[in-house]
């Protein structure tokens, strides 16, 4: 029989965590699950939030944003671009503020069951995911109206989409760890995410970044590269430029991989401090 | 045999007192405070309070293991490394097989959902998997006595339901190993027999059961051997009756001592009580006893004036109520003509028919005739019987010897 062994004044390690994660991979789906059916049994309007959040925004963007980025823009509309890089955003916002609360959240099982920690935080990004799909149609429906061009490429929102969620789960993880200890980054969390949706090509598109600080900014932010991929494969129906793509791949491994590490770290003490 | 769980001086310390939430700007300043000790080359002396110290134990696989102790001897901290929720601070925990928890999980029961899925999310996150969960599903709905509410949200349901949905998802789990804490196990006296004959029968299956508890006789029937902790330290591991035996005798020691610090001779009008002992057969002086030993209890008394014919009373009780003996002049007639000045009566009892525990000694004297009282019942003494001399074979004798009727009486079943 294998044998388990949990020492003092070292931290499990990230392989041993995701083999963890692996064999936990049910508890995870529960989580998702969960937060799913919470959250359609707790709006009433349920669904519709997918829609509305980012329609919402576009509204805001359009009335503030929409002059100046005449200077910037491309064949399509402000709105398409706009509309196509809201949607993953919300879900990169939303996945890592709701995966960071959720140990605090949960923090009841958390002391009393034992399960792979990441659980709840992985759960809460899936769940996120299927406001990503409801968003995903309504891109693709709005396209037409808004003047996007609809091709082939869209079947990439998938694999980006992927790398959208491992960076999510890699933040949610560090804040996720950091407010089990210091309940301040609940308050602190959503200022940070706001001024990072401001730093990434959100509400404006990523030409309009001065040509030489583009490559600081992309390597700065690893959303960036992402972003301006979907704005790609969803309005203008081109491939993603490969070059930005892989350096932004990278630095969300990095930053994932870094974020999951300070996770570990912190893990030892999470059901002491909640 | 193998051994399923290992702990090697497994050491737990609590930071800032206790588990509590941190505070951003006082670990901040201690970072500082420490990065100067560091600069400065003094040692950093390791903060909070220890739960457990240096603590190795080893549980054989389809073993059963008791964990006893007095409140805060860090049996919790204990049984959280063991659940795997907590980390040592020290050491390394060892484990062959899975573990599983029984505790007390509504809290984790969502009032929105509806108990079926609950049983559904909850079973999962309690580590069966879907198959298991499917298999069982209508066990867990019987053993929650919930078939007819199952598709409406627990928020409907009373506290009783909640508990008992919680607790049926909980047992039926089906770990290797499998711990419980007694004090988690809440809900009605019905279900917490539910929940010792789901234990029993673990054992029998051969699962390896670690058990945290109060409940001295469930730890003697239930388990083979357990361990006594006291302040973070292991201080016996062995058999379950050695180990019943040395924590019944610590619990013992420390209420006589207690009680014998909390005796005050208050003075009574006339009589004043001086010193009381107890004496074995021989004449020794001793404080403790075996069940079927003579016992001498000695007053010395001070009189300030001449009291004829004082009816002198001595009650045994073990803290209940009422007395279990009484040795009473008022009964058997015998009384001194006259005391005067400072004195001393004894008072012998043959074959002292009480079991192993802690029993006060309260005394009054009462004037000529009986009627009167010059000394009101005290409590003046306390003596403890700590053995007995008979042989007791049954699963539960040390538990209901030392905790069970007090009053040893020689009996026979028959059939």
């Amino acid at each position: 029989m294998n044998e388990l062994v949990i020492k003092g004044n070292r931290p499990p390690g990230v392989l041993d965590g995701l083999r963890e994660v692996w064999f936990f991979r049910e508890v995870v789906w529960a989580f998702a699950e969960r937060n799913v059916r919470l959250k359609y049994k707790q709006a009433t309007l349920g669904v519709a939030w997918a829609i509305i959040q980012p329609l919402a925004f576009l509204g805001i963007f359009t009335v503030i944003f929409g002059r100046f980025a005449e200077l910037s823009k491309g064949n399509h509309s402000y709105a398409a671009y706009a509309l196509s890089v809201l949607v993953p955003w919300i879900f990169l916002q939303t996945a890592v503020s709701i995966g960071a609360q959720m140990l605090v959240l949960d923090g009841t099982l958390v002391k009393k069951v034992y399960f792979a920690r990441e659980a709840p935080i992985l759960g809460a990004v899936l769940a996120t995911g299927l406001d990503f799909i409801i968003g995903l149609a309504l891109v693709l429906i709005m396209n037409r109206y808004l003047g996007g061009r609809l091709a082939w490429t869209v079947l990439l929102a998938a694999p980006l989409w992927l790398l959208m969620a491992i960076l999510a789960a890699g933040l949610a993880m560090t804040f996720g760890a950091l407010t089990v200890y210091y309940r301040d980054f609940r308050y602190a969390l959503p200022i940070l995410l706001q001024l990072w949706m401001f730093a990434s090509p959100v509400a404006y598109p990523l030409t309009a970044v001065p040509a030489k600080w583009r490559a600081l900014y992309v390597l700065a932010n690893p959303a960036a590269g992402i972003l301006d991929a979907f704005r790609r494969i969803l309005v203008e129906g081109v491939a993603p430029d490969g070059g930005l793509l892989f350096t932004s791949t990278i630095i969300t491994l990095i930053t994932a991989w870094v974020g999951y590490l300070i996770f570990k770290r912190m893990e030892p003490g999470f059901a002491d401090a909640i | 045999m193998t051994w399923a769980v290992r702990f090697e001086e497994v050491s737990k310390r609590y930071r800032g007192g206790g588990p509590r939430h941190a505070s951003l700007r006082e670990d901040l300043t201690q970072l500082g405070a420490r990065a100067v000790a560091l600069l400065r080359r003094r040692e950093t002396v390791d903060q909070g309070r220890i739960a457990l110290d240096k603590v190795s134990f080893e549980v054989e696989a389809g073993e059963s293991f008791a964990l006893i102790g007095p409140n805060g001897a860090g049996k919790t901290t204990a049984l959280k490394l063991l659940a795997r929720i907590s980390y040592p601070t020290r050491g390394s925990v060892r484990f062959r097989g899975r573990v599983g928890a029984l505790i007390e999980v509504s809290t984790g029961i969502h009032p929105e959902l509806s108990g079926r899925e609950n049983i559904w999310m909850y079973g999962r996150i309690m580590g069966m998997s879907g198959r298991e969960i499917k298999r069982r599903f209508f066990n867990i709905v019987d053993f929650a006595e919930l078939g007819s509410v199952l598709d409406m949200p627990t928020k409907m349901y009373s506290s009783g339901m909640q508990l008992r949905l919680g607790f049926a998802i909980a047992s039926h789990i089906d770990p290797d190993i499998f711990v419980v804490d007694e004090a988690l196990a809440v809900g009605d006296a019905g279900f917490q027999a539910k929940c010792v004959e789901r234990m029993t029968a673990l054992v029998n299956e051969g699962r390896t059961l670690l058990f945290v508890s109060h409940n001295l006789s469930a730890v003697e029937t239930i388990c083979r051997r357990g361990m006594f902790l006291l302040d973070g330290r292991v201080e016996v591991i062995g058999k379950s009756d050695e180990v019943l035996r040395r924590y019944l005798d610590w619990v013992d020691t420390r209420q006589l001592e207690r009680i014998g610090r909390e005796v005050q001779f208050r003075p009574s009008g006339l009589l004043r009580i001086d010193h009381v002992s107890f004496h074995d057969g021989t004449g020794i002086e001793k404080g403790v006893f075996r069940t079927g030993d003579d016992v001498e209890i000695r007053l010395a008394v001070t009189a300030e004036a001449r009291i004829a014919r004082p009816f002198f009373s001595i009650g045994i009780t073990d803290g209940r109520p009422g007395s279990l003996i009484l040795c009473s002049m008022l009964v058997d007639g015998k009384v001194p003509d006259e005391i005067e000045g400072m004195s001393t009566l004894a008072c012998r009892i043959r074959r002292i028919p009480l079991l192993p525990r802690v029993y006060q000694v309260w005394c009054s004297v009462r004037s000529n005739h009986g009627y009167g009282e010059i000394f009101d019942g005290q409590i003046v003494g306390a003596f403890r019987v700590a053995e007995t001399s008979l042989k007791f074979n049954g699963p539960g004798a040390i538990a209901h010897t030392t905790a069970d009727a007090p009053i040893f009486t020689e009996y026979e079943w028959l059939w």
